[in-house]
């Protein structure tokens, strides 16, 4: 949508000379010996053994985890691990030869299936830290804790060997749930990572980490860090729409066109496939998939095909090569790479699979070339070690991973978190509840000074009360309206925080779809502000892992009905990375989620109660100027992730209920606190959403009509939510409804109402009766009085299940026997 | 011109009556005398006779209902009259709109709408919260046993200590809520301070006041609840009679007292010779006419108890759980068995009165109790320091009589038996008077107990009268 790119019909529409070609995608074409690596004088000697060693440790580590899952015990250990062990015994060259070129400064995301990349990059980076800096590390994290159980029974002086040991124990100990884990043993086999050494989180949901991964590069390129950014994933997530979208988003063409200056250029991303032919119990090729090379797709993405290449996987020395190359590749800016890694797992995808779907003899001509073996015959063959040295390798690193496993399971050296003494230890763990101005260290990138902005300058005209002086209602061009206060805090935050960008569909020219971003684009440049494709799970998937790697960020989902196209990353990823990083991570992620009205049924839906029922996530839904401001405020001085509804009914109205107007200044509103819009002392009404506006109108007609006194409290916030007013107001008045657009059934209206009933029953006239949306789809705005709550049918309740309204002719039918017979009907 | 008749105000602390039966129904004409219903409080029974003669041409409510104390029960005059506006809810001066709020709520209350019109009427047409509809009429609807209450109802009932089964509901389905436990409140009036304390104690239950403006007192506190529910048998083997309002409430006072108070039983006999020789000459001065009243055994025991508890004011008392109410005076109630039940009315200021105007005084309270017409103020156990209970005519000899709380003790006067008693070296067959003082134990203790017991006996061996 850019000005500056032309869409000329002469070109586009006329007859062309010329196909798409695509380049050629390289497939196992490294050559080179262990003789022919030295004396290019690529690797030492040594640099081939601990090579070996990587290799050797990580298959010793699946193979103890193995036994314990198989056997109950390791070298006649008793242990029982209920968890998952998703192993990756015969992907060992993969994931060393992945980690070979990774400084700490790069980062890794992996799958279900990393213990084998978290151990290679671990160990990688033992290997490259300065001394000092690694024992710091060591010695920082949980307070010294886990180096203290690693430490157990060495006697050595050697940093990097304790390094190793450390390492191994924190796996270890993360795989067996205790609280010396990497992550306090909250993330567990799945998720086991450690930032220090740049090991970002793996995934347990496939492909998940295809869009977090992109956002950790985004990070790296909006904020100027060193390093580039790792997904691994399996042969089977180049299936998934999170990957496929995350291809997208990193494939924008923007980078090249319309970024400028040094944010010119790709994406430092490099999309690793662990191609290890099997998706769980698919076979990738020839059965669930048609790309035969996973590289392939890299064509799909660019002119460029990703710089794809596929490589053998059982030589470490081939991966390492590869990845030399597609480093350098991404240092340049020209970026993002693909890689198709091919190798092979000897185990099932979990030990409780038989591999039905493949043949012994298969199996075994794998197992014929292992990576290991064949690598360990090489080094001997070149004359790098004997096959004593190989054994001598082999023999530590069985003795430490021994001694690593004896101490994990030890429950007094490693204890889990005791989640039943200490009931809320967990629960406090669900947020950070952060207060940070900033989440960048540098001077915030903008086009112009804040007050030359020329929506600025407008706003400035504006009337900040829907009222003027005399009491008359402000006319709709000069009203400070609710765009405003979103735009306020939005833009306030953009000038304190260098770290802060925002996208989305239509973020930029457009101004967003309704107008709320309208001024930004001439106050930041493109790589603060700017157009995603239309790929939801991108969208948040990026912004995931751009919080993830330490920046703040808007995403902005256009429907609330889109949500579902980003239903993993909001429901699965977002709220759970701070609690599952042990609270290693924050999530500065504010999510603007327009809800709309008119646009029939795939565009209409309140989808709240669907973000307030996963732990995790904050929910706010402002509707009045005032509260939005404020609450936008918090949000983006906050660290959690914020779900920040806003409904297009009110885009456009003024503050109604704040004295003096919306303050021009900067202020916050607590998250978590409802507010009471109008007092009254017979009946509460408590609303979610614009429904506070067809609430206050039920209250002025019952006041007119029949002389009752409506409280009318506006939620504001869904998620904390503080029952205090809510509380005081039903012990005035008695008698509750609780009202918002959301289809009724199943809604968070309804637990708010169990919360209430429970909480003020004694004070109860009357249960607390819910108001929500039919269960239908919402249907065309012509038709939709009949579907959202109308004032009328407040007064329909009053009537029908408090207090009968003398001479009353109700509008709906709220008995109670013709609500059994909707929920009859599923209706 | 058509003669409206109104529900009597039968003593200060009756707020509303329970109509027992209409005996004329609309159409029927009725001459004066006749008996137009009965109806009862909860401590007596009346009957309401008509002053006027004419057709019956409206009556506002039916058998059961509880009327508030002078409301506009029916209208008598000629056929045609009008008679809209002695509607109970006319009253109130708002007939025309109570009648549509009332008739036509909606669909679905249309049954129970029309019983709720005069509450949902009450205030000026439109829903108030219930202060207001308190201060107007209390709700003429009818309460429902076993109603449903909301839980704001239910705790308010039992701050204010109302009975929610004597409270009409005029939520939807007949349910109780707020508004209309206040309006009981303040048509009942207030919990007094004791009973508040003593609910707070736990386990009881206000039940109706029988104090001043209704005040329910630490006595009318309950924990006894009727219990009728339907088991296999009913209609053959036996029928489940409803207990009558009285009934009721002399369960009630006896539970209570058996629940709230450490009572015991002393038991001792008096030479009845003296009390004999008195009766023969009472007997005879009223056949010569010296006196016009004849005094009875009971009259004289009676009379010997208030001279007694004039010796031991603290008998002479109601115990208040953590205060004692000695009185000065000595209201002697006395036990008398009715129809309709135990009725026990008071004979005030008792130590001023002589023996025949003591014998009038009492027999006029048990005339006045078997007619149903004593005053219901003589029939609160507040009224009564100390109270007497002879069985003496039906030949019980002794027997345990329970307390009227709050009063602290009662003398149970049994039967005379011939006993025999050694006087100067001789035994002789002498009547003796049984007598059974049952006493709070909180209040007195047992010497003192038994020192009152004897001074009783002492006073009715040496009764000295003349007649």
């Amino acid at each position: 949508m850019p000005k500056a790119l032309y869409i000329d019909p002469e070109v586009t529409l006329r007859p062309q000379e010329h196909e798409i070609k695509f380049p050629e995608i390289p497939v196992m074409q490294y050559k080179k010996s262990v003789k022919d690596e030295l004396k290019e004088g690529n690797f030492t000697k040594e640099d081939l053994l601990r090579i070996y060693r990587d290799m050797f440790t990580i298959r010793e580590f699946e193979t103890m985890l193995n036994l314990v899952k198989t056997t109950g015990g390791y070298n006649g250990v008793e242990y029982n691990n209920p968890g998952p062990a998703h192993l990756s015994a015969g992907q060992e060259a993969a994931a060393v030869g992945m980690a070979y070129n990774l400084d700490t400064d790069d980062f890794i995301f992996g799958s279900h299936r990393s213990h084998g990349e978290i151990l290679a990059k671990g160990l990688r980076s033992i290997q490259i830290l300065p001394e000092k800096e690694l024992k710091k590390i060591m010695e920082e994290f949980w307070g010294g804790a886990t180096l203290e159980v690693a430490k157990k029974g060495y006697t050595g002086k050697d940093t990097k060997e304790l390094g190793v040991r450390f390492l191994i124990y924190g796996a270890i100990a993360e795989i067996f749930a205790r609280t010396t884990g990497f992550n306090k043993g909250l993330g567990g086999s799945m998720h086991t990572f450690f930032t220090p050494f740049g090991i970002y989180p793996n995934n347990a949901i496939v492909g998940g980490s295809g869009s977090i991964a992109v956002g950790a590069a985004l990070y790296k390129k909006v904020n100027r860090k060193k390093g580039i950014v790792v997904a691994n994933l399996g042969d089977g997530a180049m299936a998934r729409g999170p990957v496929l979208e995350g291809m997208t988003f990193a494939s924008m063409d923007q980078f090249h066109t319309l970024w400028e200056g040094d944010m010119k250029g790709g994406l430092p991303v490099l999309i690793n496939v662990m191609d290890n032919q099997y998706a769980m119990g698919g076979q990738t090729k020839g059965e669930t998939m048609v790309y035969t090379f996973p590289a392939r797709l890299g064509a799909g993405f660019n002119p460029e095909a990703w710089h794809a290449e596929r490589v053998n996987g059982y030589d470490p020395l081939a991966v390492i090569d590869a990845f030399r190359r597609k480093k350098a590749l991404l240092e340049k800016k020209e970026g993002p790479a693909l890689l198709d890694v091919v190798t092979y797992r000897y185990s099932g995808h979990s030990p409780s699979d038989q591999s039905s779907y493949r043949t012994k003899e298969e199996i075994a001509a794998w197992e014929a070339e292992d990576c290991i073996i064949a690598f360990g015959k090489k080094l001997i063959e070149a004359g790098v070690a004997t096959q004593k040295d190989l054994d001598a390798i082999q023999a530590k690193m069985k003795e430490t991973i021994f001694e690593m496993y004896k101490l994990a399971i030890d429950p007094v050296i490693s204890p889990r978190m005791d989640l039943v003494k200490d009931n809320e230890l967990l629960g406090d763990m669900m947020y950070s509840n952060g207060s940070v101005d900033s989440f960048g260290d540098a001077k915030p990138d903008v086009l112009m000074p804040l007050e030359e902005n020329p929506r600025v300058k407008q706003i400035a005209g504006k009337s900040r009360f829907y009222l003027d002086a005399e009491g008359k209602p402000v006319s709709s061009m000069k009203l400070y309206n609710f765009r405003d206060g979103v735009f306020e805090a939005v833009v306030d935050r953009f000038y304190k925080d260098s770290s802060l960008v925002a996208y989305g569909e239509e973020n930029r020219e457009w101004g967003g779809a309704f107008a709320v971003y309208r001024g930004l684009t001439e106050a930041l440049p493109y790589h603060r502000l700017f157009n995603s494709p239309i790929a939801e799970a991108a969208i948040i998937g990026t912004a995931i892992g751009y919080a993830m790697c330490g920046g703040r960020v808007i995403p902005e989902i256009m429907y609330c009905d889109f949500l579902g196209c980003c239903g993993d990353e909001i429901f699965n990823q977002l709220p759970k990375w701070q609690a599952m990083s042990g609270n290693i991570l924050k999530m500065p992620v504010v999510v603007r989620v327009s809800v709309g009205s008119k646009y029939g049924a795939q565009h209409s839906q309140d989808w709240t109660s669907l973000c307030t029922h996963i732990p995790g996530l904050k929910v706010v839904f402002p509707v009045t100027p005032y509260d939005a401001k404020g609450l936008m405020n918090s949000a983006l001085q906050g660290t959690d992730p914020v779900i920040f509804f806003e409904s297009q009914r009110l885009y456009g109205i003024g503050e109604q209920f704040h004295e003096g107007g919306v303050p021009e200044g900067y202020y916050e509103i607590p998250i978590g606190e409802p507010d009471v819009k109008r007092v009254g002392k017979d009946v509460t009404f408590l609303t979610i959403g614009a429904t506070l506006y067809r609430a206050l109108k039920a209250a002025d007609m019952l006041k007119e009509k029949y002389g009752l006194e409506a409280e009318v409290i506006d939620a504001r916030s869904l998620v904390p939510f503080d029952y205090g007013k809510v509380i005081e107001s039903v012990k005035k008045t008695g008698r509750i409804i609780i009202a918002g657009d959301a289809s009724a059934r199943g809604s968070f209206l309804n637990d708010l109402a169990a919360n209430i009933a429970d909480l003020c029953f004694d004070y109860l006239d009357a249960a607390p009766a819910v108001l929500g949306s039919r269960n239908w789809i919402t249907p065309c705005h012509e038709l939709e009085e009949a579907f959202f709550p109308q004032p009328e049918w407040f007064l329909d309740i009053i009537n029908e299940k408090m207090v009968p309204l003398p001479g009353y002719v109700p509008t709906g039918n709220f008995t109670a026997a013709q609500q059994i017979i909707r929920a009859k009907k599923g209706v | 011109m058509a003669q409206v008749v109104i529900m009597p105000k039968q003593g200060q602390s009756v707020e509303s009556c329970i109509v027992s039966e209409f005996k004329k129904k609309v159409g029927d004409s009725v001459k004066v005398g006749d008996v137009l219903f009965g109806y009862e409080t909860d401590k007596a029974t009346f009957e309401e006779e008509s002053q006027v003669e004419g057709t019956v041409l409206a009556i506002f409510y039916k058998d059961g209902d509880e009327i508030p104390c002078l409301s506009n029960v029916m209208v008598i005059g000629e056929p045609g009259e009008s008679f809209a506006e002695f509607a109970p809810s006319a009253a109130n001066g708002d007939a025309g709109k109570g009648a549509a709020g009332g008739t036509e709520p909606s669909e679905t209350h249309a049954t129970l709408g029309t019983v709720r019109g005069g509450t949902v009427s009450a205030a000026n047409g439109g829903v108030e919260r219930s202060e207001t509809v308190s201060e107007g009429s209390s709700p003429s609807a009818a309460a429902i046993p076993g109603a449903p209450a909301s839980p704001r109802a239910r705790k308010l009932a039992d701050e204010k200590g109302v009975n929610l089964d004597a409270v009409a509901g005029s939520g939807p389905g007949g349910r109780i809520i707020e508004r209309d436990v206040l309006a009981a409140a303040a048509a009942q009036g207030r919990l007094s301070g004791l009973a508040k304390a003593k609910m707070a104690e736990g386990g009881l239950i206000p039940g109706e006041g029988s104090g001043l403006a209704g005040t329910v007192k630490a006595g009318d506190l309950k924990v006894w609840k009727p219990n009728h529910t339907d088991i296999p048998g009913e209609g053959t083997e036996f029928e489940t009679v409803k207990m009558s309002n009285m009934r009721k409430l002399i369960a009630k006072s006896m539970y209570n007292s058996l629940q709230n108070t450490a009572q015991l039983t002393h038991m001792l006999g008096a030479d009845a010779r003296k009390l004999q020789a008195l009766r023969k000459k009472a007997k005879k001065a009223l056949e010569e006419g010296k006196v016009d009243a004849n005094i009875t055994i009971n009259d004289f025991v009676c009379f010997a108890v208030i001279k007694a508890l004039q010796k031991f004011p603290e008998v002479n008392s109601h115990c208040l759980g953590d205060a004692m109410r000695i009185f000065k005076t000595v209201n002697l109630g006395c036990a008398v068995d009715t129809e309709r039940g135990l009725m026990v009315p008071c004979v005030k200021n008792s130590e001023n009165l002589s023996i025949s105007e003591l014998s009038k005084a009492l027999k006029k309270l048990a005339d006045d109790c078997k007619k149903g017409s004593i005053n219901p103020d003589l029939l609160a156990s507040e009224a009564a320091s100390f109270t007497v209970s002879n069985l003496g005519g039906f030949g019980v000899e002794w027997f345990t009589p329970i307390i009227n709380v709050p009063q602290s003790a009662i003398l149970g006067v049994g039967t005379m038996t011939l006993r025999p008693k050694m006087e100067d070296g001789k035994v002789e067959f002498v009547p003796y008077l049984g007598l059974s003082l049952t006493y709070d134990h909180r209040a007195i203790d047992g010497g003192q107990a038994t020192r009152f017991l004897k001074a009783v006996a002492t006073e009715i061996e040496n009764l000295e009268i003349d007649l």
